[in-house]
């Protein structure tokens, strides 16, 4: 008998003990669902990568291709591109004239220098060993060798055997959102975890030389810049940390044609691969992007602003006559101030009306929209990692304090819209690659100095005295 | 060179094992310790009679608020137990690229076609046909239709063409396999190593099947042969971050761009041995597939020796002196691809081999440690472990290599070997052809397990542990339909050509 309550007794302290292991575990498990970031740290090249306007006229020149017309498009596109003089190209087409014919070598000096540079700071800075890394994400969109970029830096760090590497290509400017997915996809399973991302864009391999208009505009935009950063969902690093991520949401709307052959690499009729810009590119921009904002209201709205758009729709629908289709859900999209849930907005650097065009949507001031366009004047477009650098002018200026959130929303081939929302953990005050002048920004004046020294090719008749016209080209 | 034999890598792995084995013990402590409890409560109860089993149980004090909570209490457990345990990943179905006839390259065709290429020097010519007569390749392997001019197209516009033409045939037929709407589709994973056009080859599937907008697609590339294994890892990750999802996985490898037109013999391998194929795995967590699905995903093990130099540069893309640019691959290939799984099934040993193989291991272990010299190290027996195995079939040489590192039979790699002979090397989706080929004989039973191994550039060397769910009948729709009676097939070592 006694045996009987002995054992009994033991059970019932087992079980109990069984109990509490398993919501300890539950609650351990709740606690790594975060995605904490620790450090970003974007990519600045040495001046000898500066592309200012005297070379990109150059540049221009030197295809023997293109035709009058084609430069006055050419000078019109650089002159409203919000772009400044001191915006990094590679250096096979800044010092090495070979734009038309980039060897290997020259791609992989582009993305070495960009990816080492910052991981070397990055794990400098944050003080980690890259032995300790667990998970790493690569993400260069238009230049994907054998072995794979993410094996690149896995030789050169000596990480470990059981790291998890993986190469993110082809997804376009949008493919910041979409590593951060996969890195807090990851998370959910495994405890402790460091991630470490590389974003970038290869520009050396991917230089159009033919005469395309649609295609002459990537060469126009795109600039070399690149971030490397560091996630992490251990609970222990949070003091550490910068930013918590909140939400993320990625929309794809690939399966509409017009959407998904709007930004597309191809070959133009002589054979030259270029990545060809569509005129249906806005239109598919603005449906990516309202789709987007309607699966992310509910998640970034306070409840008070849901209810008052829920309210301020019933009464548009029931008290007007007439049926407006497509107008009403943008401009019930405009209605609503998304400036109640989020405090910062980092948009991508697409160029310059993508920005006014999103910041007129989202209904926001010169003041949100401010980081944008600087760092499209100060970078150009860096693609995916413009993000980053825009981020990085909003702490260079002290904007960032403690319990503010922070929109990301960038655009990307395919076609996609992809946002998140990251909640600032701490007073920050980093310079990062802003610290030498951040204090210049904004300028007195975003006048491009292209204006000045090519403004003439506008008149109708050119006086060809004392310009410095190629032969080739007939006036 | 020959790589050191499979005792050397014991010495590296008895900490591991220990290590291993007290986690074992520490995890399953309360198993260990409620069962003896529970047994000789039950051995108690048997003594008593019923009355004073009765007697007993009123002694106690029970009323029916404190039954009530107990009951609650053990349901409580019981739930958060099995809502703790991770979600099983199935694999519904899959289906593999069936080139057609006209795509054939029989090795007459492989001979006039690298003799009238312009840039081909004849002791080139002659290098990849001594390569071809002893690869193991059989006379019905395919190459893309613009592999097929002389000299090939490698245009844009070609890749993106041979990429539709595998791709889409694989998901259509997955799609008439499992009956799946893609509307369904929650998660795409896709991988192709050589060929990344911007949109990338996911939003290609998304726009030609209208999948969902908020899909969660990723594109992975440049990560080699084994990717199709990093792509199942990937998938399995997001199935465990989102219930009832189905995610879709595509493993090819596009040839089109990658002819290589010089005359460098490093880089001529690849030009012999890739060949055109691709997959589409349907993986989900859906409880209601587990009556369908053919497999379940016990393990994925990645290694990746990136680390070490060596490995690192043994499968390289690099441009030769005149400025074309392939993929080399080093003369240590072997050696690397021995320690690289070397490091894996340290790995994965643990996790799959029998309890007594792992007794009979450690007992061994000990033994010698403790100094008793008779004792021979003990070599864990994979096949114990496993029934069959698909190994990358990434050339003879690596087929033959893995076969002797780790003790298997002809038979056992036999699904490699006529993969390799009936579609040349497909890269990434090798594996599921070889599975193909083992369910096209009727051999894959319920409850078996199947181990598949990938190398790829990198160094990586990457497995995954499949059981088997449901007998799977012959005959079996798919790219061997048509040939599995002539097979298997004796393969020479040397095929005269010359």
């Amino acid at each position: 008998m006694l045996l009987m309550e002995l054992l009994v007794i033991i059970s019932t302290i087992l079980l109990l003990y069984s109990l509490l292991s398993f919501v300890w575990k539950a609650f351990d498990r709740w606690r790594n669902q975060n995605c904490y970031l620790l450090e970003y740290i974007c990519y600045k090249p040495s001046d000898d990568h500066k592309l200012p306007t005297d070379l990109c006229s150059e540049i221009v020149i030197r295809n023997t291709r293109l035709s009058l017309s084609d430069y006055k498009f050419l000078l019109k596109v650089v002159v409203n591109s919000g772009i400044s003089e001191d915006t990094y190209g590679p250096r096979c087409i800044v010092q090495g004239a070979r734009e038309e014919c980039p060897t290997l070598d020259d791609c992989f000096e582009e993305v070495n220098d960009c990816m080492f540079t910052t991981l070397d700071e990055l794990f400098h800075c944050t003080g980690v060993s890259p032995a300790a890394v667990d998970v790493l994400v690569v993400n260069i969109s238009m230049f994907a060798p054998s072995p794979s970029l993410t094996s690149r830096v896995v030789n050169r760090y000596k990480m470990r055997e059981d790291v998890k590497t993986f190469n993110l290509s082809g997804m376009g400017c949008s493919a910041s959102p979409v590593a951060i997915d996969l890195v807090n996809n990851i998370f959910k399973s495994r405890k402790r975890t460091l991630a470490v991302v590389v974003t970038s864009e290869s520009i050396a391999p991917n230089w159009y030389s033919g005469t395309d208009r649609s295609m002459m505009l990537g060469n126009c935009l795109f600039r070399s810049g690149g971030c490397s950063f560091m996630l992490t969902n251990d609970p222990s690093l949070k003091h550490r940390a910068k930013m918590n991520l909140k939400c993320l949401v990625r929309t794809h709307i690939g399966a509409d044609d017009d959407a998904y052959n709007c930004a597309m690499q191809k070959e133009d009729d002589d054979g030259r691969v270029g990545f060809h810009l569509s005129k249906n590119l806005p239109k598919a921009a603005v449906r990516a992007f309202s789709k987007n904002l309607q699966r992310l209201a509910p998640k970034v709205l306070p409840v008070g602003e849901q209810a008052l758009y829920a309210l301020r729709t019933l009464r548009h629908r029931l008290w007007t006559s007439k049926v407006v289709k497509v107008d009403a859900k943008s401009t019930a999209a405009a209605r609503v101030n998304f400036k109640s849930g989020v405090d910062h907005f980092c948009l991508h650097t697409g160029g310059a009306a993508v920005i006014e065009a999103v910041g007129k949507a989202l209904g926001l001031t010169k003041y949100d929209v401010e980081p944008a366009r600087m760092t499209l004047h100060r970078w150009g477009n860096t693609s995916a990692s413009s993000l980053w650098y825009v981020l990085g002018y909003m702490e260079a200026k002290k904007r960032l304090r403690k319990k503010d959130r922070v929109l990301m929303i960038s655009f990307g081939g395919g076609f996609k819209c992809n946002s998140c929302l990251w909640e600032v953990l701490r007073d920050l005050q980093d310079g990062g690659v802003w610290e030498d002048c951040v204090q210049d920004y904004p300028p007195q004046t975003l006048v491009n100095p292209f204006m000045d020294k090519f403004g003439w090719i506008n008149e109708e008749n050119i006086n060809t005295e004392g310009r410095n016209i190629p032969s080739h080209i007939n006036i | 060179m020959p790589a050191e034999p499979l005792p050397q890598f014991l010495s590296s792995v008895k900490l591991k094992y220990v290590k291993l084995g007290y986690q074992y013990v520490m995890n399953n402590m309360l198993t260990f310790l409620l069962i003896p409890v529970m047994v000789a409560i039950v051995l108690e109860a048997l003594k008593l009679d019923p009355d004073e089993l009765v007697a007993l149980w009123r002694s106690l004090g029970f009323n029916a608020l404190h039954t009530l909570c107990t009951v609650f209490l053990i349901i409580i457990i019981a739930t958060a137990y099995f809502m703790s345990r991770p979600r099983p990943v199935y694999l519904v179905d899959y289906a593999c690229f069936k080139p057609a006839r006209n795509c054939r390259v029989p090795f007459a065709t492989f001979l006039e076609h690298a003799r009238l290429m312009p840039f081909f020097d004849e002791k080139s010519v002659r290098f990849q046909v001594r390569i071809l007569e002893r690869s193991g390749l059989g006379e019905e392997t395919c190459l893309p239709p613009a592999n097929h001019y002389i000299p090939p197209n490698s245009s844009m516009e070609a890749a993106r063409a041979e990429a539709e033409l595998v791709i889409f045939s694989a998901i259509d037929e997955l799609i008439a396999k499992t009956g799946i709407k893609p509307k369904d589709v929650d998660i795409l994973v896709v991988n192709c190593s050589l060929f990344s056009p911007t949109p990338s080859l996911s939003a290609m599937i998304v726009n030609k099947y209208k999948l969902r907008s908020n899909i969660l697609s990723f594109n992975l590339s440049g990560m080699g042969c084994s990717a199709g294994l990093i792509s199942v890892d990937l998938a399995r990750d997001l199935l465990q971050a989102h219930p009832n999802s189905y995610a879709l996985v595509v493993s090819t490898e596009i040839i089109t761009p990658n002819y290589y037109a010089g005359n460098e013999r490093a880089m001529l391998l690849p030009n012999c041995l890739f060949r055109m194929g691709a997959a589409a795995v349907l993986l989900s967590n859906r409880r209601r597939e587990r009556g369908r699905a053919k497999y379940r995903l016990l393990h994925v093990v990645r290694t990746h020796k990136g680390a070490d130099d060596r490995a690192y540069r043994c499968v390289y893309e690099e441009e030769d002196g005149d400025g074309n640019s392939g993929i080399s691959l080093s003369k240590d290939l072997m050696a690397i691809a021995g320690e690289a799984l070397r490091t894996n099934i340290t790995t994965v040993g643990p996790l799959v081999l029998p309890a007594t193989e792992q007794l009979r291991f450690l007992v061994s272990l000990v033994a010698r440690r403790l100094g008793a010299r008779g004792w021979k190290p003990y070599i864990p027996d994979f096949k114990k472990a496993f029934e069959h195995f698909c190994i990358h079939a990434g050339g003879r040489a690596v087929i033959d290599e893995l076969q002797r590192s780790l003790g298997l039979s002809a038979a056992n790699v036999e699904a490699s070997r006529m993969a390799l002979h009936r579609f040349g090397n497909t890269s990434s989706s090798s594996l599921w052809y070889e599975l193909g080929y083992i369910e096209a004989k009727g051999r894959m039973r319920r409850g078996d397990r199947v181990w598949m191994i990938g190398f790829g550039s990198g160094f990586k060397c990457n497995s995954a542990v499949w059981r088997c769910l449901r007998t799977v009948n012959t005959p079996v729709d798919g790219p061997w339909s048509e040939c599995i009676h002539r097979y298997p097939v004796h393969i020479p070592e040397v095929v005269k050509l010359l």
